[in-house]
């Protein structure tokens, strides 16, 4: 009787509500956010900029350049930026990573006509490892600190913000601003900087902008949903 | 003696195997369903109404939104009234199958390659999946479970999660709920899930 009263109790808790055993699964740890204050604001701001200013520039220039261009132009922004994926890669240890960026930049800016197309990965299949100094420190364990919303670029978090120092260093465009410009020596001037680099943040929006549309269906929140696809999509580009 | 320890091996390996075709099944009863789709959203001859609401239809039994629905919303859920519960689970289930329409919309040529299985637990199957398009491939997981009893209408397998490029919808959508419901009622949410649904 007692055995049979115990098979009972076993048997209706297993087949107890599947509710339980989900739950714990998913439990997210509650990212920390003392800046929530500012960070709606300033979502709201790039959300109004995105709507009114971002979107009409990119679906007009869309219209009028040719998507093979577009994509030509992205891959060449692209490929320029190789050195800091190069550095990244060799910094948490990813050496055949780092190999192949170099292989990729070396086809794509002959073969590739100075980056304009990607031969590297549609003739030799070798795929693009994109990491950046935000990973690198996620690599070796720092944290990703207060999340925060950066004006025009979207979200971010202390650590990745911090990073884009070092990222910038590396980069070919920042690395040849100069105020007086020298003969022989590839030199831009701020300005023609913030023009280079609004142009290829246009072309690449040009690109991508039914993704937004697609994800922002699907926010209730706007600011904390956004924020928890970064955050996400971070932690799992830094577990790679 | 040595005959138990035949028998132990002969009952593991056939354990084993029967996970193998477990998976394999799933994944084959994956790509069908898949390509059931895409012969859908190729026929012109539909109207887009028609042809999501065939697409849905098709991917219906293979996802447990009901229960994605309870886990979105978390402890909260408990607190429900069984009316408020019912009327979620209702509304969260109207807003995934329009979610899951406008995202085949934009449906081009892609190819969908599974290129892993996994079965962590006995009662879950994990599908690593990539969608081969013309210039990038997206990696999607699909998580599966096996319900303790099988469901009316549903599929021996149900989908309980989808993580996209690494994030899960179920989490993003925990996370979302959670905020707003510190500030706004539950009712104000299925307010917005209905004008989402618009």
């Amino acid at each position: 009787m007692k055995k049979l009263l115990v098979l009972l109790v076993l048997v209706v808790g297993l087949s107890g509500d599947e509710f339980e055993e989900f739950s714990s699964e998913l439990e997210t740890k509650e990212v920390s956010d003392p800046l929530s204050g500012y960070n709606r604001v300033m979502t709201s701001f790039n959300d109004g900029a995105y709507e009114y200013v971002l979107r009409p520039v990119a679906s007009g220039y869309r219209a009028v350049v040719h998507e093979d261009i577009r994509r030509s132009v992205s891959n060449f922004f692209d490929n320029l930026y190789y050195p800091h994926r190069f550095v990244n890669n060799l910094l948490q240890g990813k050496f055949v990573n780092a190999y192949e960026e170099t292989q990729r930049f070396v086809i794509n800016s002959t073969v590739g006509l100075v980056g304009l197309f990607d031969p590297a990965k549609s003739y030799f299949d070798i795929k693009a490892h994109d990491e950046d100094f935000g990973q690198t420190l996620g690599f070796y364990g720092v944290g990703s600190g207060p999340h925060i919303v950066l004006p025009l670029w979207g979200p971010s978090n202390l650590r990745d913000f911090i990073s884009m120092v070092p990222d910038s260093a590396m980069g070919p465009l920042e690395l040849s601003i100069s105020d007086d410009r020298k003969e022989h020596t590839p030199s831009i001037t701020y300005t023609e900087y913030a023009a280079i680099k609004s142009f290829s943040v246009i072309n690449l929006m040009s690109l991508n902008i039914d993704k937004y549309d697609k994800i922002k269906e699907d926010a209730v929140d706007l600011y904390p949903y956004l924020r928890d696809l970064y955050e996400q999509y971070r932690a799992k580009q830094i577990e790679e | 003696m040595i005959k138990r320890f035949l028998l132990i091996c002969i009952a593991l390996v056939f354990t084993l195997n029967l996970h193998a075709n477990e998976q394999e099944d799933l994944k084959k009863h994956f790509l069908n369903k898949i390509d059931e789709v895409i012969l859908i959203v190729e026929d012109n001859s539909l109207t887009k109404d028609k042809r999501n609401s065939e697409i849905i239809d098709i991917l219906a039994p293979m996802f447990d939104f009901e229960l994605m629905a309870k886990l979105s919303l978390g402890k909260v859920w408990k607190k429900l009234s069984k009316g408020d519960q019912e009327k979620f689970v209702e509304r969260y289930v109207k807003r995934m199958e329009k979610s899951y329409s406008s995202k085949v919309d934009s449906y081009n040529n892609e190819e969908v390659k599974v290129n892993k299985v996994q079965q962590p637990k006995k009662n879950r199957i994990v599908l690593i999946t990539d969608l081969v398009g013309k210039d990038e491939s997206l990696d999607i997981v699909y998580k599966y479970y096996k319900p303790k009893k099988a469901k009316v209408k549903k599929d021996t397998w149900l989908v309980y999660d989808v993580e996209i490029k690494g994030v899960s919808i179920l989490k993003a959508d925990k996370a979302q709920f959670r905020e707003f419901l510190q500030t706004k009622s539950i009712h104000e949410l299925m307010d917005v899930l209905v004008e989402n649904n618009r």
